[in-house]
Parts: structure tokens; C-alpha cells; sequence
């Protein structure tokens, strides 16, 4: 029998694995909203030593660490091991609360925005926050935020980086995927800037947007290279996280993406291939459709969440892109969560048809959502456990 | 006279550079052309290029929001010519991010493409009571209500407000228009909206023909 890491890998490379990795991912708050529907709390997993108080206590502590919903229904994380270097600015901002009043909480976050979340929502994170202003805004910020973004602090590897080490880890881990995860160039503009300002720039001052992206490039390269060149191709696949298309498409255009872009996604995942990193998979909601060319060109393999609500199909991405993408997730989550027949349709209508061809991998098309009641889950999991099995 | 405004209209819709605009504004004013009829038939008509080609997939966000810009700065530099003007009114839209919703991207998109295409826009911002759009219904008798969502768990708080609109008894001219990442068009039937969009140049377009009929 397979490991689920070996069954990963299978599916990503489109070699049929004993079973199909069925991957979802969840927002803590349905976790939570679960525990309350009856998720047995005894099963909340306990880190057993872990030196206490975040490092200020010389001693051994348990943990908290949460619950671990994809093993207690049998589905894959699509985070498994994930290689630590840190992609932040260094020094991190100071989180700090800047204003407070009955509604909202406004806050200056590790990355240098601010953020304002209301509090009055019934949920935390899920309701997510808006971001009110920025940390780079021109020439002169980016100059003043790009002294943050030093490759070379020490601080970007873990306290105990032990290449021996962790090379070790990546070879005996087998859970699911071992993986690297960063921006891409889209994702690491919008956050900086903000979405309005980083896509108007690519009009207003090119210059400046050219020197970014130049620079991101440098810096990803530069910053993953020793765990990159460590562990080589025991890291399964790249996660390259853009969110860079709404409803309506892309939030760049095809010239836009190849005039700023492509050169430095090529080279990217040219470092990566390079070192046997050969599977790269981008995280992006939204439609992506009028860009998936040029990514395949860029080096880009793999998508995931493939949003229904947004028009992606991947039976249809199958049929025009064959072994060119694998793919990851378009079961429509608001369909999943209604439960019953309507439920039934979404997985009938997918799973079966992309499992023959291979290269899929099941599950919602983003995280499960808090509508998502754990009863419908549970119907949801029995069902789609039926075809998992070649 | 006419080639001007052709030009005017041309550079937004080729998304020239903000400067290059200006200069064909200025000399527009220089030859005498009203500021009204420069707005009219060269700045919404640039726009009106730039939102066909948004929804033919020729441009996206970053066009879209860029010609936003260059409309808006060639607003600005028209206001002192304009003082005495009246510009035709295309109709009143009360806009607002539903209560429990502090997102506003799409709906700042919305309103600054119907701000600059002749609408007179009276934007609550976000996490917006039932309430308070049903007062500013009955102070500005608007043609269109238009509700924003981002998320999914605020889809409640639009269908409590077209209830409140309802209740209140100021819906008998009123479209209601949805839009936000958490529409479905199918949803806006439900809950008794007249309209729900996938995005800001189709909310525009559905604006306009409703003033039209």
C-alpha cells in the first residue's frame, strides 16, 4: 500500500496511484463551528514538548496545536511538510492595535498594513479583515520597505536548521506533500501596495513596477536557495500562492503578464527545475483562464482552487490542456455543503471523468466554509470515499 | 471641434498616458469646446470603450482601474471650467457594502465608473444598517439601490435590507441592483432583487438600460 505522500506525487505526475488523494483545506472557524456540532474535542491534537511560552521559558511545555480534520475524515492537506524559510520583511513590523471603537479594530499587522476588522461578526479570520493603507505606495517607500527584504538575514531560517536534519525530515516524511510555499510576483505587489495602487502602477510608473518584480525574483531565488539546493527534489512541488484573477478574469492582462512578469517566472521556476523541483503548483481564486497559456509557458504545472463559482471546469481545463496541468480541487463548495442529490451531481459530474484521465486531485474548490455544516461533511466524505479507490 | 473629442475619447480608450490626455483636453478647451460636451462625447465616450473592452476580455482589472484614474484627473482639471455647467444626470444610485461587510474594492470600482459616466452616486460606504439605506432612499429618491457583498456570510444581511427597503414602502420605482464576490445571479431573484453582477462594467451597463427605459 502507498503512502498518501506517494499517492500525491503520483496523481501531480498523472501516474495512477492505489488511491486518489482526495485534498481540502478548512478555515479554522468551521473547525471550530464543528467542535460545537459534535467534532469529538477529545481528538484536539497536543504538541507533546515544546519549549515553553514561545521561547521565554527554558523548559518543556505541551501544546495546543488544533485539530486535525484531514486525518479524522481521510483527506489529504494539501499543506504537508512545508520547508521553512521565511519570506517576510526582517524586522517584522510590530503588530499593534492603532484604533478601536464599537463596530471595528484597526491594526498595523507584521507586514506594515493596516488592516480594520469589524467586531461585530459572528466569525474571526473568516470574515477577513480590509485593508486600509499600505506600506509601499511609490519609488520612495519601496526603497525605504525593500531594506526589509534582505535574502541574506539569518533570521529566514528556523533556530534549529540543521541541513542533515531536515533533509532527514523530507525523506521520512510521508503524510502528504512535502513543499515550499512563497508569493508569486502578483501576490507579493498587491500585498505590498494594496490591489487598486499595484495594478495601476503597471500604467503609471512601469519603471517602478519592473524594478519590484526584478527584485522579488532576486530575493525568492535568493531566499529559498540553501533549502532549495538542501533538499532538491525531496521537495515534492513548489506552491506559489498569486490570488491574481476575480469573477471577471485575471487582474493583469496577457500583456501586461508577459511584458512584467514572464521573464521572472521563468526564472524562477527555471532555479527550481533545475534542483528537481519539477511540479509547481499556483494558488489563485478567480479565473485564471485568459493567462493559463502563458503561465504553462512560465513554468506553472499545477492549479488549485479552480473556483466553480468563477467559471473554471476542470473537466474542461483537462480536455485543453491534458498533461500540460494537474489539477487541484473545482468540486463547487456551495453545491458540497447543500448536501444530498445536489451534493451527489457535483462529485458525480467530475470526479469520475478526471480520475480515468489522472492528473486530479478531489476536493472543494477552496477552503470548506463555515456554511459548511459537519453533517453535510460527513455525507460529503462518505461519498466521495467511494470513488476514490483505482 | 470634433476631431478633439475624438482624440479625448481615443487616448482613455487606448489608455494613453495621463499627461498626453490633458494636453488633448487643453487644447479642446483652447478651441472652445464646452467642458460638457468635452465630458460628454470625449471622457464617457473613452469610457465607454474602455468598459466594452473590459467585457469582450481585451482589458482587466488593471486597465479598467487605470482608466479610472485618467478620467478622474481629467475630471478634476474640467471642474473649474465647469462651474456654471449642468451636465446631463443619467439617474441616482444609493450605493453601500451591507451590515457585517467592511470590504469595498468592487463597490469603490462601481461607483467611480458611475460616477464618471453621469450618475449622481450617493455611496454609504460599508457595513451599512437596513436603516440607514432605507433614510437615504426617502431623502434622495434614487432609480437604483445598489447592495455589496464580499462575503458569503453577509448574503442574510442583503436580503434583510431589500426586506427593510420593502417594509418601508420606498420600492415602488426602485431597481435593486447586487453585486460582490458572494453573488450569484440566481440569488438576486431570490431574495426579490431586481439585478445581481459578476462584476462592476456589468452592473453599469444593466444601470444604464433601466434609465433608458
Amino acid at each position: 500500500m502507498s503512502t498518501q505522500r506517494e499517492r500525491f506525487d503520483a496523481a501531480i505526475h498523472f501516474r495512477k496511484p492505489d488511491v486518489m488523494p482526495w485534498v481540502e483545506t478548512f478555515w479554522d472557524e468551521t473547525v471550530i463551528q464543528w467542535l460545537k456540532q459534535g467534532l469529538p474535542a477529545d481528538r484536539v491534537t497536543v504538541l507533546e514538548w515544546e519549549m515553553g511560552r514561545g521561547g521565554t521559558l527554558l523548559g518543556n511545555m505541551p501544546a495546543v496545536r488544533g485539530f486535525n480534520v484531514n486525518s479524522y475524515f481521510g483527506c489529504h492537506r494539501l499543506f504537508g511538510c512545508l520547508m521553512q524559510a521565511d519570506i517576510g520583511p526582517m524586522p517584522r513590523y510590530k503588530l499593534q492595535l492603532l484604533n478601536e471603537t464599537d463596530r471595528y479594530a484597526e491594526f498595523l499587522t507584521e507586514t506594515g498594513a493596516k488592516a480594520r476588522r469589524s467586531k461585530t461578526g459572528e466569525y474571526d479570520w473568516y470574515s477577513m479583515p480590509m485593508f486600509i493603507d499600505f506600506p509601499v505606495k511609490n519609488r520612495e517607500t519601496w526603497h525605504e520597505y525593500r531594506k526589509r527584504l534582505d535574502p541574506h538575514d539569518p533570521r529566514r531560517y528556523p533556530k534549529d536548521w540543521d541541513a542533515e536534519a531536515y533533509v532527514r525530515t523530507f525523506e521520512t516524511y510521508q503524510d502528504g506533500p512535502t513543499m515550499i510555499r512563497f508569493n508569486g510576483f502578483y501576490g507579493f505587489g498587491a500585498q505590498l501596495m494594496g490591489i487598486p495602487t499595484f495594478n495601476v502602477m503597471f500604467y503609471k510608473d512601469p519603471e517602478l513596477m519592473h524594478d519590484m518584480i526584478e527584485y522579488w525574483e532576486y530575493f525568492t531565488i535568493e531566499t529559498i536557495r540553501l533549502a532549495v539546493e538542501t533538499l532538491r527534489d525531496r521537495v515534492d512541488l513548489a506552491f506559489w500562492w498569486e490570488d491574481m484573477s476575480d469573477r471577471h478574469g485575471p487582474c493583469v492582462s496577457p500583456r501586461i503578464f508577459k511584458e512584467f512578469f514572464l521573464p521572472h517566472y521563468k526564472r524562477v521556476t527555471g532555479f527550481l527545475a533545475h534542483h528537481g523541483i519539477d511540479r509547481v503548483l499556483m494558488d489563485t481564486d478567480g479565473n485564471i483562464k485568459p493567462l493559463l497559456d502563458l503561465l504553462i509557458e512560465a513554468g506553472i504545472n499545477g492549479q488549485w482552487p479552480l473556483e466553480v463559482n468563477s467559471g473554471m471546469n476542470a473537466v474542461e481545463l483537462r480536455k485543453k490542456y491534458g498533461e500540460r496541468l494537474f489539477l487541484v480541487g473545482n468540486l463547487d463548495k456551495v453545491e458540497l455543503a447543500k448536501g444530498g442529490q445536489s451534493m451527489r451531481n457535483e462529485v458525480d459530474s467530475k470526479v469520475p471523468v478526471l480520475k480515468e484521465i489522472g492528473g486530479y486531485l478531489p476536493g472543494a474548490d477552496h477552503l470548506i466554509p463555515v456554511e459548511f455544516t459537519l453533517e453535510r461533511f460527513k455525507e460529503y466524505a462518505d461519498y466521495i470515499k467511494r470513488y476514490l479507490l483505482y | 471641434m470634433t476631431d478633439v473629442l475624438e482624440d479625448i475619447a481615443g487616448a482613455i480608450g487606448r489608455l494613453d498616458s495621463e499627461d498626453h490626455a490633458k494636453t488633448l483636453l487643453t487644447a479642446a478647451l483652447s478651441q472652445g469646446v464646452s467642458p460638457s460636451e468635452i465630458v460628454e462625447k470625449g471622457v464617457r465616450k473613452g469610457l465607454q470603450t474602455v468598459g466594452e473592452k473590459y467585457e469582450a476580455g481585451e482589458y482587466f482589472l488593471s486597465e479598467l482601474l487605470y482608466a479610472g484614474s485618467l478620467v478622474d484627473a481629467l475630471l478634476q482639471m474640467l471642474k473649474p471650467a465647469m462651474k456654471d455647467q449642468k451636465l446631463e444626470r443619467k439617474g441616482v444610485i444609493v450605493l453601500g457594502t451591507v451590515r457585517g461587510d467592511i470590504h469595498d474594492i468592487g463597490k469603490n470600482i462601481f461607483r467611480m465608473l458611475a460616477d464618471s459616466t453621469g450618475f449622481e452616486v450617493h455611496d454609504l460606504g460599508v457595513d451599512v444598517e437596513p436603516d440607514s439605506f432605507v433614510e437615504e432612499i426617502k431623502k434622495s429618491t434614487p432609480d437604483v439601490l445598489g447592495l455589496s457583498a464580499l462575503l458569503t456570510t453577509t448574503l442574510t444581511e442583503m436580503r434583510n435590507t431589500v426586506e427593510a427597503v420593502s417594509t418601508a414602502g420606498v420600492r415602488t420605482k426602485l431597481r435593486i441592483l447586487l453585486g460582490g464576490n458572494a453573488i450569484k445571479k440566481e440569488f438576486a431573484s431570490q431574495i426579490g432583487a431586481d439585478a445581481g453582477v459578476l462584476d462592476a462594467v456589468e452592473g453599469l451597463e444593466i444601470c444604464r438600460k433601466w434609465m433608458q427605459r
